[in-house]
């Protein structure tokens, strides 16, 4: 107890300046966050009283079909999209690192996607990009190759949206550019001498160093990915059509709770989401210990 | 103690970090989000002090309805003249397409800050009635401020679920097919009869496709799937079936979906409608954009009321619409159909939402502007008044739907569950439009869900 008093003592002007963010925390995180957990165990159509359903909500999940093709769709723009991502971030980055002049003009116009690539007016343009008269499809032409609508066709319309989220490759890439600026300049001036090329001293010097990078890029667009909405609801039209082939986790979730009514389920969604996204971050953080490699 | 201070310290961290990766990874997401949420937490905020200020006793009511640009004017106006007939009461508005319609809605109710004033339709009504969320109109006709003395029994009737009046018409309107004269006179096909048949049907698409000779002109739309009403539904009812039956169950049988889905598959087949890819990407074209308005379908299936709206797209040929195909010695399908109008139960102005109804369906300076917008007005005297205010094009529609009105009967409301069952229609006739079900997989697919959703 004196301990505790103490503690108060000597922290208490510290908590108080944390109030307004403390009740910003309580008041839209974690009251919300624990009302939605009790929902998902319950029937709730968002005019009645819910009622109480133990983990039926849950159960069902498991066999809803439709449930499964959105987790299916969802992993593979996860495992495709991030990769691809990250790769093309630091493609782009090593590219701008090599001393050109202008760099912080590139730098920011590089950046530019990220900052409106989840947009509604993106997600639009994506559309016309690759509908049936869209510009992909005109340069197509020019190869003698006849496109098609891209959006529109079940086995394409997913990687559309991976493309979308390859080319907000922004943010990562202006992280990967500060990591590289981190990588000392002797390292490869050494390995310059002792007759390293540039795949070399990238693979050996660049690579090992900017690992802590890499590994909050990762974590960072991984639990982005997963919770991508605004491209496969404005691209599908809010269906996640064709096919459900765009029907990603988080529009699921949404048809479920504001088009079906069924928000005890939709949370029960929501929760899984949580617990699926803490578990792969959790394998990233575990697995980093092998791959994470930190100066000092 | 300390160990625990530690333990709290440490949960507590790792919730903010937590909390910290989710807020940064749904940054990229809240752009659109946000703009949906704060119109309506605006027109809240700008409620309160009209609620507090009694002095005057200035009242805001808020309204909100579906429509393209067009009729976004048309309601504007006729709520500023309500607002100069009485200055004491603010008219908010709101209104979005179609389908953001009734995902707002729901959110908007579910959250207690729902307009006062709503639009409605028969689709979705039962959803809302039978979760108690509109109220009683009756109360508002017995105390004075809402007026059906000039509405015949059937249009009321439209608006009652259970016998309670949850909604009453804005204007009446039937479904048909339309078709443009100058398309078909170009294309040497003879114009469809007011009383064909779904064979006749068949055959005039086949007929366009054949006579075009192009690659990009289909006869119809692919009607097979999408929303069951009203195509299905029609079908069904000259079956005798329906969606529904009146306890709430799956009212039609696999053989009659087989059927119709056959149909469809048969014109897929032919090339006559277009390839599941087309009819994906216009999908949820607006109507300036969709196929029959771009010249890729021949004729296409609306309600009457929207007749003149096709017009004004057109700079040659005649709008006209003939009855959705008859089954060859079935019953009729027709129901009416119409836009409607509906107080949701957490208004704290019911009585002002009210004159404002009375207003929008009953005043000569309000129907002066609506004509025929969402269908006939349904007052009698109000579809007197507005007959030589018509543009040819919204004469046609009247006079589509005096003919076509005394065929309907009654239909059943949809029961609780309806939207995941025709999510399930629309998700198995597009897997057979892709060919990844056959006609029997799919039927069976979706008897499946039914039974599931219905139990």
């Amino acid at each position: 107890m004196e301990k505790l008093k103490s503690f108060w003592k000597r922290n208490w002007v510290g908590y108080f300046f944390l109030t307004p963010w403390l009740f910003g925390l309580f008041a839209l995180s974690a009251i919300p966050m624990g009302a939605s957990l009790y929902l998902s165990f319950t029937n709730y159509d968002m005019f009645t009283s819910p009622v109480w359903a133990g983990f039926e909500n849950y159960s069902s999940m498991m066999q809803d079909s439709k449930w499964q093709s959105a987790i299916k769709v969802t992993i593979s723009y996860v495992f495709l999209g991030v990769p691809l991502q990250l790769i093309f971030a630091l493609s782009v980055a090593l590219l701008l690192n090599r001393g050109i002049r202008g760099i912080k003009f590139y730098r920011a116009i590089y950046y530019v996607p990220s900052l409106f690539g989840g947009s509604v007016a993106i997600a639009l343009l994506w559309r016309q990009l690759f509908g049936r008269e869209g510009v992909v499809n005109v340069i197509l032409s020019h190869f003698g190759i006849e496109g098609m609508n891209w959006i529109a066709t079940p086995d394409t319309a997913l990687y559309t949206l991976i493309i979308l989220k390859v080319w907000q490759f922004g943010a990562p890439m202006v992280i990967f550019l500060a990591g590289l600026k981190q990588v000392p300049v002797e390292l490869y001036e050494a390995s310059k001498i002792d007759g390293a090329g540039k795949w070399k001293q990238f693979l050996k010097i660049t690579l090992p160093l900017i690992t802590p990078v890499v590994f909050f890029n990762l974590v960072m667009q991984i639990i982005a990915a997963f919770q991508a909405f605004t491209p496969a609801y404005i691209v599908s039209g809010g269906s996640g059509g064709p096919l459900d082939s765009t029907l990603f986790y988080t529009l699921y979730l949404y048809q479920k709770g504001f088009g079906h009514f069924q928000m005890g389920y939709a949370s029960a969604m929501a929760w899984f989401l949580l617990i699926m996204i803490s578990i792969l971050t959790a394998l990233v953080f575990v697995t980093s210990k092998k791959w994470v490699y930190y100066q000092e | 103690m300390h160990k625990v201070m530690k333990a709290f310290l440490l949960t507590f961290i790792s919730t903010v970090l937590i909390f910290g990766l989710a807020a940064c990874g749904s940054s990229n997401n809240n752009s659109q989000s946000e703009n949906a949420v704060n119109e309506p937490s605006n027109n809240q905020a700008a409620n309160e002090p009209a609620a507090q200020d009694e002095k005057k006793e200035p009242v805001e009511i808020r309204f909100t309805w579906w429509g393209d640009t067009k009729r976004n004017e048309v309601y504007n106006a006729i709520a500023d003249r309500f607002e100069e007939e009485y200055p004491h009461i603010t008219v908010k508005r709101e209104f979005g397409g179609w389908g953001d319609y009734w995902d707002r809605l729901t959110t908007q109710i579910a959250g207690g800050n729902a307009p006062d004033v709503v639009s409605m339709h028969q689709f979705y009504v039962s959803d809302y009635a039978r979760r108690d969320a509109l109220v009683d109109l009756e109360t508002v006709v017995s105390s004075g401020e809402l007026n059906l003395v000039d509405y015949p029994e059937a249009a009321i009737n439209s608006g009652r679920i259970n016998d309670t009046l949850y909604m009453v018409p804005k204007g009446v309107t039937m479904p048909g097919w339309a078709y443009n004269t100058a398309l078909f006179d170009e294309l040497g096909v003879a114009y469809p009869d007011m009383n064909w048949t779904w064979d006749d049907f068949v055959a005039k698409v086949t007929e366009i496709k054949e006579k075009s000779g192009s690659k990009n002109i289909w006869g119809a739309p692919d009607g097979g799937g999408g929303q069951p009403q009203p195509n299905f539904r029609y079908f069904l009812r000259q079956s005798g079936q329906d969606l529904y039956t009146e306890d709430g169950k799956l009212g039609f049988t696999k053989e009659t979906l087989v059927e119709w889905w056959t149909m469809w598959d048969g014109l897929r087949q032919k090339g006559a409608i277009p390839d599941a890819t087309t009819g994906t990407e216009y999908e949820n074209a607006p109507l300036e954009q969709n196929m029959f308005v771009k010249g890729l379908t021949a004729i296409t299936q609306i309600p009457a009321n929207q007749i003149y709206l096709y017009q004004q797209q057109f700079k040659s040929g005649e709008i006209r619409m003939v009855r959705m195909p008859r089954k060859e010695g079935g019953e009729n399908g027709e129901y009416i159909e119409g836009a409607y109008l509906s107080i949701t139960k957490k208004s704290e102005h019911p009585k002002e939402a009210a004159m404002f109804i009375n207003f929008f369906i009953n005043s000569e300076k309000s129907l002066e502007l609506f004509k025929v917008e969402q269908g006939s007005p349904a007052s009698t005297k109000m579809s007197e008044f507005v007959k030589p205010l018509l543009d040819p094009a919204q004469q046609r529609a009247v006079a589509f739907i005096q003919e076509t009105l005394p065929y309907s009967s009654p239909a059943v409301y949809a029961p609780l569950g309806a939207a995941e069952i025709e999510q399930a229609f629309k998700d198995n006739s597009t897997s057979i439009a892709f060919g990844k079900l056959t006609i029997e997989q799919a039927a069976d697919g979706f008897m499946k869900t039914a039974e599931s959703v219905l139990k």
